[in-house]
């Protein structure tokens, strides 16, 4: 029980790294699409690198980059910072493929249509291909976001104080070995079972509404 | 430029649609050579000819679907010469004046019917929901459909989408109809539900440009057939001439392989 405790306090930041570095991998994303679309070949040649550069790279190197080698004038990065930061665009890098495989999964007859009936470009965005983008998007999304959930770990490395990082502190002091790990196990399943559910239900959905 | 523009008064019997010189190729395989067609107002014009001649290609340059090397394309006064850069304004002028109907119909599937009609209008013609849906609802009952108005397309069968298909495209008021095999993608038994609208509509004196292997409805329902092959117009005139006494040997081989099979 005091071991549950222990670990539990953990749970707000690995919630609350997980969160943030989707967000901000989610925002980051949307320009990097853009530019893995652009017919500009500098444009896309730049985002291009730019994703394999942060495909490339471990996590954990990233975080050690931000946390150990960035230091703007005197201010440094806290270990949150950091940790979200570097998590967060690398999350970006691998959503901006994602969303891009779901965007050409759009049916090119609903650009030509678009088109026909004469949409401005940004109608075509937020009422036509971005919809169906996200729908498309959803399984790959919250596979991602469960695989984040747990990635957020690495954040321990640097100090955050996350499930895992007080679960070895535990280790440590109380000797327990292998047992506080378990829990910690068991946490982690309780947290991305409900995603995976959640993802599948509203798959079936909105499958169920606009099945072709 | 100013003097044709003032000559293209629709009250005037000038063409509806005209397609003066458009050629286009990929790369070394050249789809279109120097198709020039005007369609009167009020006419219905059947493309036939065998795949691969360039009709498809032909309606989809009208609206500039896709991007012809050379040539000129008049809709409803409003022009779009390829060999210049179209502005966006005349381009969605041009393409306001068009409806299109598409062999896959391409209605939007995280739409329900209703939205699918109304859409258009709202963004387009800036009507405000009431209005294009009041204007839906009586599209819709014409094609005979009010029922599906609250369903999702994929809940209707390609007979009914395709008639969705054709109440979105007359919903923005169009001067011309371009159906692109719209009976192609269907059932024969479901198909005959289109051509029955289609019937309809070229009765009431909308202009209607329709590429199609429906030969019954080009030989009874156009004014106008346009005979295609190898990226050119080989033959075009009254439909019943045509199919009676064809001129051109390769309009009477592929004669013969659609009516005598």
């Amino acid at each position: 029980m005091e071991m549950l405790k222990a670990i539990a306090i953990g749970l707000p930041l690995t919630v609350l790294v997980t969160i943030l570095a989707l967000m901000i991998g989610t925002v980051v994303a949307l320009p990097i699409v853009a530019g893995l679309r652009s017919r500009n070949r500098l444009i896309w040649l730049m985002s291009r690198g730019l994703v394999d550069l942060l495909r490339g790279i471990p996590p954990v190197v990233w975080l050690f980059i931000l946390y150990y080698g960035i230091s703007i004038g005197a201010v440094r990065l806290s270990a949150l910072q950091a940790g979200v930061l570097g998590l967060g665009v690398v999350a970006a890098a691998y959503l901006a493929e994602i969303f891009r495989g779901a965007i050409s999964a759009v049916p090119k007859g609903q650009w030509e249509a678009s088109s026909a009936l004469g949409f401005h470009r940004a109608t075509v965005w937020t009422r036509i291909v971005g919809p169906q983008t996200a729908r498309a998007a959803i399984p790959a999304y919250t596979t991602f976001a469960i695989g984040l959930l747990k990635d957020s770990s690495i954040a321990s490395t640097i100090g955050v104080s996350e499930i895992v990082f007080m679960s070895s502190q535990y280790a440590r002091q109380s000797g327990s070995g292998i047992l506080v790990f378990f829990v910690a196990a068991g946490i982690y399943i309780l947290l991305s079972v409900p995603l995976g559910l959640l993802s599948r239900h509203l798959d079936i959905k909105m499958r169920k509404a606009v099945a072709r | 430029m100013e003097q044709l523009m003032i000559e293209l008064n629709p009250q005037t019997t000038q063409p509806v649609v005209q397609v003066k010189n458009l050629a286009k190729a990929y790369g070394s395989n050249v789809v279109l050579r120097d198709v020039s067609l005007s369609v009167a107002e009020g006419s219905v014009t059947a493309m036939i000819g065998p795949s691969g001649a360039g009709k498809s290609t032909v309606l989809r340059c009208m609206n500039l679907l896709e991007q012809p090397d050379s040539g000129e394309i008049v809709i409803d006064g409003h022009c779009i010469n390829a060999g210049k850069k179209t502005s966006p304004k005349s381009l969605a002028a041009l393409r306001r004046s068009a409806g299109m109907v598409f062999q896959h119909f391409n209605l939007f599937p995280h739409m329900t019917v209703l939205r699918n009609v109304s859409l258009p209008q709202e963004r387009v013609l800036g009507c405000s929901r009431e209005q294009a849906n009041e204007k839906s609802m009586e599209l819709l009952k014409r094609m005979g459909l009010a029922d599906k108005a609250d369903q999702y397309p994929s809940r209707c069968s390609g007979g009914q989408q395709q008639r969705i298909a054709i109440a979105r495209a007359l919903a923005l008021g169009p001067r011309v109809m371009l159906f692109d095999e719209p009976t192609s993608a269907l059932d024969p038994e479901v198909g005959v539900e289109v051509l029955e609208v289609m019937k309809e509509l070229a009765s009431t004196g909308m202009t209607m440009v329709v590429v199609t292997h429906e030969m019954a409805f080009a030989e009874n329902v156009a004014d106008e057939l346009v005979v295609m092959a190898d990226g050119g117009i080989i033959e075009k005139g009254h439909p019943g001439q045509i199919l009676k006494d064809p001129q051109h040997e390769r309009t009477r081989r592929f004669l013969r392989a659609v009516l005598e099979r």
